[in-house]
Order: C-alpha cells, then structure tokens, then sequence
C-alpha cells in the first residue's frame, strides 16, 4: 500500500476529531504502546469470513499466537476457516532469497486440499520489508484458480489496530466490492459494517431485522460471506456497528456507490431500540419503520419484564468503569438500562466523539477519568462504588476496596449484544455482587492480623 | 526408539502449534524479578505476547514494544528507537533489568543490538540491560528462551574461581510450569542444597494475590543473585535446549560441576537425579517423603498400565516437553505412536515414539486412525472434538483449562498424578465410544 493512501487513511474526514484540525501525527511511542499492530486489526476485521482461509504470509508469531482466539460464530456450513490458522513461517532463507515461491506454493496447496471460496493473503512486516510482490502473486493465483486472491498488506510497522482494520476495508473495497451482481434484491438491503459476531452479538439482533423485512445483504464481517460481500455495492444502507475503524469504507462507498450511511450500537436496551429505528428510518418507508416501532416496542416490553428481578437487585448499586474505547459509554448505557448508576468511567483511549457520547450518557456530575489508573480506587471511595468494570490489571484494586469486579478485557464467552445479551450481563452481575470471593481473597492472614 | 522423520520442505503450516523465539525470551525475562522485556520490533509482536501469556496464566503481564514504525523500519538503525524507548519506560517505572530481544523485522532490517545495547547500557536512566537476538524466522519458542536465558548469563554473572558448596543452579526448559520449577527446587533442597532458578516461574508467574498492585513482575530470580550465581558448585540443565547455558555459565566458573538430563518426568528419570543427589551429598538415602512418593509411584504404574497398555497417543509439543512425556507414558506401557514437535532439535531423537516428526496439528489430523488419545495445547481441544479422541491439555498456551501454573507432571510426585490423569483420560474416552450415539 502507498504511503499516500496509509496518510488518506490516517486522516479521515468523516472522524469527529478531524473536524477542522489537521490530524496528528499518531507514531506509536516506543517504550509506551500496548495496543496491537495493523496486522492484527485486519485480522480481526476479515478472519470473521469463515468460507475463506485466511493466509498469514510471515514468520510464527504474527499467526502462531493468534489463531483460535476470538470466538467468531458462524452459520457456514462448510470447513470453518475463522477458527483455522494458515503461514508461511517463513525462514531464514526466505528473508535472504524472497518468500513469493513459499507463497504461491502455500496458496496452490490451500486451494487444492480444502477448495475454499476465496483466500485472504496477509502481508506482514518481514515480507513487506523483503519486498515480496504479494499483489502480483496474488493477481495471478487469482486468475489460475479462479477465484478472490485479495492481497491485504499489512505490515505491523504501518501502524495500530485501528489502521489495520482501515486498510482491511480499503482491500475489500478495492478487490472485492462491486466484483459480483445479485441474483435479486429488496429496497431494505442493508451490509453490517464492522461487527464480528463475537460470542454471537450479531445473531442477537438479526433475526429482529429479518422480523420487520429488513435484509442483511452482506456483512463485514461476522458470520458474513465473500460471494455477499462482492454483491455489497447494491444495499441500500451500510450500518457501521459500534466501530470506527471502517468508518473510510463506508464514506468511499457513499462516494462510488451512493450508498448512504448510519452508526448503531446493540448494546443495551435503548441502544439496540434506537438503532433497529434508525436503521427503519433511513430505509425511509412508513409500513417498515411503524413495524420496526411495533416490534422494538415489544421487545423492550418482554426484556424489562424480564429484568424486573434483577432490578431489585441493582437498586442504588453504583459502578466504576475502566475501559477503553466506544465501551466507555456502551457498557455504561447498558449498565444504566439495568438500573445502575454509573458514577465514573475512563475516556483515556476515547475518541472525541466517545467522550461527548460518555458525557451526555453520564451526565454532568460523573468523573471521566483521564488516568483512571490512579484515579479509580479514589472515584471507588469518592462515590462509594459497588462495581469496578475493567480490565484484569484492576482486579487488585477491587480487592483493597473489597467490591465486586467482572474484568471487561477478557475474552467473552457469551455475547452482551442487543436484547437478550442484557440479560447475559444482568446475571454476570449479579453474580458478581453476590460472590463473596471479593470479600474473602484481600482476608489479611492470621499470622499478620 | 524413534523413527525420525525428516522434515519435509513445506511452504505451509496448517494449524500451528508452534511458537516464535520472541515469546519464548519475553517468558524467560519474566523469570528475572523486576524484569522488563522489551520486544524490539513493531507493537503488534509485544501486544500478541501480552495478551497471550495474560490468557494463559490469567496475570497482568507487563512488556513493552520499541514499536518500530514504518520510517524507522527503514531510517533507523535501532539504536534511536531503542533509546527512546529506554528514556520513556525510564520516566514511568525503574525495572531492575531491560531484557531486549529482537523480532524478524529488526533482525531483517539488520539492527545491531549489541552495539545498541553497549551504547546505552546504564547510559539512559542507568537502566541495567541484557540483549539477545531472537528473530521468530529461527528456532522457535523453546530455543528463545534458552537464547535468553544464556544472554542473561554471559552479560550478566560475574566470573568466579571458587565454588560455594551446595548451591545449585537449576536450568529449566522453557515448557515446565511454575509449579514444576519449585517441586525441582525443594527436592533438591531436600538433600542440603540451597538451589536457584534461572529463569524462575515459579514465585512470578504462580498466580499468587500480590501485595499491591505492581507494574512489574514482583518475583522471579533477583538480579543480585544472579550476577553471582556462578559461586554455586553445581549446575542442572533440564532438557538438551538448556544444556548450552549450563556451558556458558560453567564458562564463568570452570570450577562447577554440570549436571543434565533430558528431562524429569517417571522413575528412571527421577531415580537418576536421586542417585546424583545422594553422592553428591553424601546421604545414604532420600528423604523419608521422597521415598514414599517413589512407591506410590510404583503403584501408580501397576494401576495405571492396563489402561495406558492399550492406549495409543499422538503429542504435539516442544521438542523438552516431548521427551519426558513420551517417557512417562512409555513406563506404564502407553504407547506414543506419533509425537509432532514445534521445531527440530537433537533432543527429537530421543523422543520413545514409534514415529517422530516436525509439524502442526494437520499432521496429528492425518494420523487420526492411528491414535485414541491427543496431548498438545489448547489449540488440540477443537481437534480432539472433530476426531472424536481423548484429550490431555498440556503446554502453552493453555486457554481452555485454569491452574496449568500449579500442575506437576514431574518427580515421583507428579509423575502419578500424570499416569492418574493419562489413564483416567483413555478410560473415560473409550466409555464414552461404548455408548451408543445420541444415548
């Protein structure tokens, strides 16, 4: 990828903190990053396509440690190539004399042992730096098996996550989207943007778009198909789910393709009501959003008579949360949904559009913490705190305070996404105040009382 | 003994078990009590291995990135980066020591850490610091830790002439868990020595409730002991990837005395180390608990052999691990018919197993017919299920079962909690092919 199309990348227009200032220059700190590499945003982005192997041109670590590590759910009936993992491993004689015949050989064997529907052939930063053609071995793989080959370069230097998952959608865009026709389609298709099924978050409010006629024409990438994704330049709405990173795909379809755009959240109850609405309204027809009304109406209906025990339970609990990102107010909306005050949450690693999302959510007299390392145990005393959510690096902190912690960073099991996922996170709570572990583990030994 | 055979030239790995020498050094620093690794290379290599080793032991684990840019990939020669990361980690804590390893990226670009390393050592914040070449395009998760580990010896123990008596070093490979170090340890204690770790899981990565909440590993060998370990009178290297280390630091004391073994798991294996424990001190026998465990070991075999006499495994592991495993099942009469490792040492040709080979997990899937039973890393849970074999969850990462940091498969102890484990595993897989389907 050219370094003039990673700076158009970097500096997206449709992101609120762009707005009338030039971007800055976002080099990761040495000494002082902990986020991932590019590599693996595209990773988590388009592993998601089970009906495609998904190949890790590099050496073991890039792959090695993480294959197998989100839990990905998909409806594909055939090999499930989300939970598969495929390198090069490169070696030492491939950096001296090039990878590009490890490469095609690696993508001929592929094709033919399990015949999958496309292949994604990630470039990472030793290949990048060797200067291996993947664009050229791919485009001529392509053409002999007949198939997608899409080159995605993303070597880890390039830069974050977030950028990772940008380049991922610029390669779908540029190498699949508009490759194929429908065989039919509805005035309420729409593609999901940037949600990956994890634990099954997508299945939770799909059925209800299917309930009211909406069709999910492609999606990008949860439980989602390569020959969808070709056909996704004719939905008439993307839906980019709680993600910013792909927010470039869906301003460059809008330009090439027409295709209008809108931001929605599943979590909690008035989130996934007030996205599944404006998905209707955007679609713009009268019969199609009094149903989506009728049906969310009812669907809140059910869920908050189902939380009624659980509410009695939350009654004047107060929570702490440290996290990062959109989850800073996500998890906070779904936490209020339940009937828990939320009382501070950590806007460090949030965008501005989080922040003023976080604010509005919590109102004026909750703390957002900018170094909610040091300042998380003082908001736990200040507001007299029943809940720290964060990640495991805090768990000591909710010890000392002796209040229940759920650590929100560890890779969930069970999705927390639209309707019935509140009630998944009501019962973790619930357990989680219940636990007398919290209480018991900071116990001070007898010898030292 | 095995039939090695040789490694195919493969273009591609399909499932892989195997792990980069990066993760394998980062783990052999967290060892080193206040030791920070510094991965020199882009973010995403420190932030796999974090999150990787967070998962497996359930820890905060802290490591930081150099986190090597696009213009850096091709500007700098390291030494830029490394220094700015030095200062950076400098202001915000004081690690005892900065254990900088390399990735392929670095080792590709041609970075010169040593010359990086003698530059700045003690120059940025008098950051002690140990340097080690680890491209992942090498050897693997095993030979990184050992690459480590003899790193931290040869820059770092101070050259001796005379010995302490009774004090030993123990070199464990990279595969024993914490638990298995300190067993190591107070067995051999037992007999009036006083032994040091190196590295030493065992009182860091535990899984203890510390006193606080640390940024830094807050166990592990102190630095201080280890700049003097070479005063000890023995070494012990655990597994033929260990053994060049035990070299190196008998190197800055000739006067030491070097023990190895393959590895530690079974009766022959635990008889041996006994035996060299009794000469060496002088005692006519062993603790009176050690020789009760031998015989529960001895009764363990007897109990378990019906069961693992009929039990066909496939293991998948590194090439320490496998030996002593394929040993353990073999003394009860369990048969290894495949045993796949991560990379290809020596040590493979000591594996018992009818075939030995390198590979991944596609090759355990293509010998399916040949084996009941399947020992290997979490990644062979979803395997097992699709072949419809038993299973035994050992080696890194393990994310699907907790306490593996408190699991002893080693000595006269652990070794029949592992023959217990090994045969309950196969009964309990062929009671369930007895059933009849959907019953």
């Amino acid at each position: 990828m050219q370094r003039r199309q990673i700076r158009e990348l970097l500096q997206e227009d449709a992101c609120s903190h762009n707005a009338g200032r030039v971007s800055a220059c976002n080099r990761p700190k040495p000494g002082a990053t902990s986020g991932g590499c590019a590599f693996e945003g595209a990773q988590i982005s388009l592993f998601p396509l089970a009906d495609a192997a998904h190949l890790v041109h590099g050496p073991i670590t890039c792959l090695g440690a993480s294959w197998e590590t989100r839990l990905t759910l998909t409806s594909h009936p055939g090999t499930d190539f989300t939970q598969m993992g495929f390198t090069t491993d490169i070696r030492t004689s491939d950096v001296v004399f090039g990878g590009e015949t490890r490469l095609r050989a690696a993508i001929d064997q592929i094709v033919e042992q399990y015949q999958p529907a496309a292949l994604f052939v990630y470039a990472t930063c030793v290949t990048a730096l060797i200067g291996d053609d993947i664009a050229a071995v791919c485009r001529q793989a392509s053409a002999d098996h007949d198939r997608p080959v899409v080159a995605v370069e993303v070597p880890g230097f390039a830069g974050g996550k977030n950028l990772g998952s940008r380049m991922a959608g610029e390669a779908v865009l540029q190498q699949l989207i508009g490759t194929a026709e429908p065989c039919r389609t509805t005035p309420f298709d729409i593609n999901l943007i940037g949600d990956y099924n994890v634990t099954g978050d997508l299945w939770q409010y799909r059925p209800l778009l299917e309930e009211v006629g909406i069709r999910v024409l492609a999606s990008l990438s949860g439980d989602g198909r390569v020959a969808d994704l070709r056909c996704a330049h004719r939905a008439r709405l993307n839906v980019l789910v709680c993600a910013k990173s792909l927010v470039s795909l869906t301003r460059k379809m809008e330009q090439r393709y027409g295709i209008p755009w809108i931001s929605a959240s599943f979590y909690g109850l008035r989130d996934t009501s007030n996205s599944l609405n404006a998905i209707a309204a955007a679609l713009g027809d009268a019969d199609l959003i009094a149903r989506t009304r009728a049906v969310t109406a009812r669907e809140e209906a059910r869920l908050t008579q189902r939380l009624q025990p659980y509410r009695q339970c939350f009654e004047g609990k107060k929570a702490v949360i440290n996290t990062g990102g959109n989850k800073a107010w996500s998890i906070a909306s779904a936490l209020q949904d339940l009937g828990i005050e939320v009382v501070a949450t950590s806007v460090r690693k949030s965008t501005e559009d989080d922040k003023a999302r976080a604010r509005a959510c919590l109102g004026e007299k909750a703390l957002l913490m900018t170094q909610p390392a040091s300042q998380q145990l003082q908001a736990i005393e200040d507001f007299g705190a029943d809940l720290l959510l964060a990640g495991g690096r805090s768990l000591y902190t909710a010890v000392k305070k002796r209040i229940a912690f759920i650590d929100v960073n560890q890779e969930k099991k069970k999705s927390y996404g639209g309707y019935n996922g509140l009630l998944n996170l009501a019962e973790d709570i619930k357990n989680a105040l219940q636990n007398p572990v919290f209480r018991l583990a900071g116990t001070e030994a007898p010898w030292l009382r | 003994m095995a039939a090695l055979t040789p490694a195919p030239t493969r273009a591609l790995q399909i499932n892989p078990f195997k792990l980069s020498q990066p993760m394998g050094a980062a783990l052999a620093f967290f060892g080193i009590e206040g030791c920070l690794p510094l991965m020199h290379g882009a973010q995403g290599c420190a932030s796999f291995t974090k999150v990787f080793f967070t998962r497996h032991f359930c820890e905060p684990i802290a490591i930081q990135t150099t986190a090597v840019s696009d213009i850096c990939a091709i500007l700098d020669g390291g030494d830029a980066g490394i220094a700015e990361a030095l200062r950076t980690i400098g202001e915000k804590s004081r690690p005892a020591l900065i254990g900088l390893h390399s990735t392929g990226l670095t080792e590709t670009k041609g970075d010169d850490l040593q010359r990086a390393a003698r530059q700045l050592d003690q120059g940025e914040n008098g950051l002690p610091l140990v340097w080690v070449a680890t491209p992942d395009y090498e050897g693997g998760f095993e030979s990184g830790w050992a690459l480590a580990t003899r790193a931290l010896i040869e820059q770092l123990v101070e050259p001796q002439r005379h010995c302490t008596p009774r004090q030993l070093v123990l070199l464990p490979h990279v595969s024993l868990q914490p638990l298995e170090v300190e067993r190591i340890k107070e067995l051999i204690a037992a007999f009036g020595f006083r032994v040091l770790a190196l590295p030493d899981l065992s009182s860091a990565l535990d899984g203890h409730l510390g006193q606080g909440q640390s940024v830094l590993s807050d166990g592990g060998l102190p630095l201080a002991e280890l700049r003097t370990l070479a005063r000890c009178s023995h070494v012990l290297a655990i597994g033929h990837s260990m053994r060049p280390c035990a070299e190196a630091l008998q190197r800055k004391n000739p006067a030491m005395q070097l023990w190895s073994c393959d590895h530690l798991q079974g009766l022959l294996a635990t008889d041996a180390l006994i035996g060299r424990l009794l000469a060496a001190s002088g005692r006519k026998r062993p603790p009176v608990a050690v020789a009760r465990w031998r015989s529960r070991l001895q009764d363990a075999l007897l109990d378990c052999h019906f069961a693992l006499g009929q039990t066909r495994f496939a293991l998948s592991g590194e090439p320490d691990q496998l030996v002593g495993l394929a040993a353990a099942l073999g003394e009860a009469g369990g048969q290894v018919v495949l045993a796949v490792a991560s990379t290809a040492t020596p040590q493979l040709a000591n594996v018992a197993a009818d075939r030995v080979q390198v590979g991944d997990l596609a090759d355990i899937a293509a010998a399916a017919a040949d084996f009941d039973v399947l020992i290997g890393n979490f990644h062979a849970e979803r395997l097992s299920h699709q072949l419809g074999k038993g299973l035994l969850l050992r080696g890194y990462p393990n994310w699907e079962e907790l306490g593996s940091q408190l699991k002893s498969d080693l000595l006269y102890e652990g070794s029949c909690h592992f023959l217990f484990e090994a045969a309950n595993t196969a009964e309990r897989w062929r009671n369930q092919r007895h059933c009849p389907p959907h019953a």
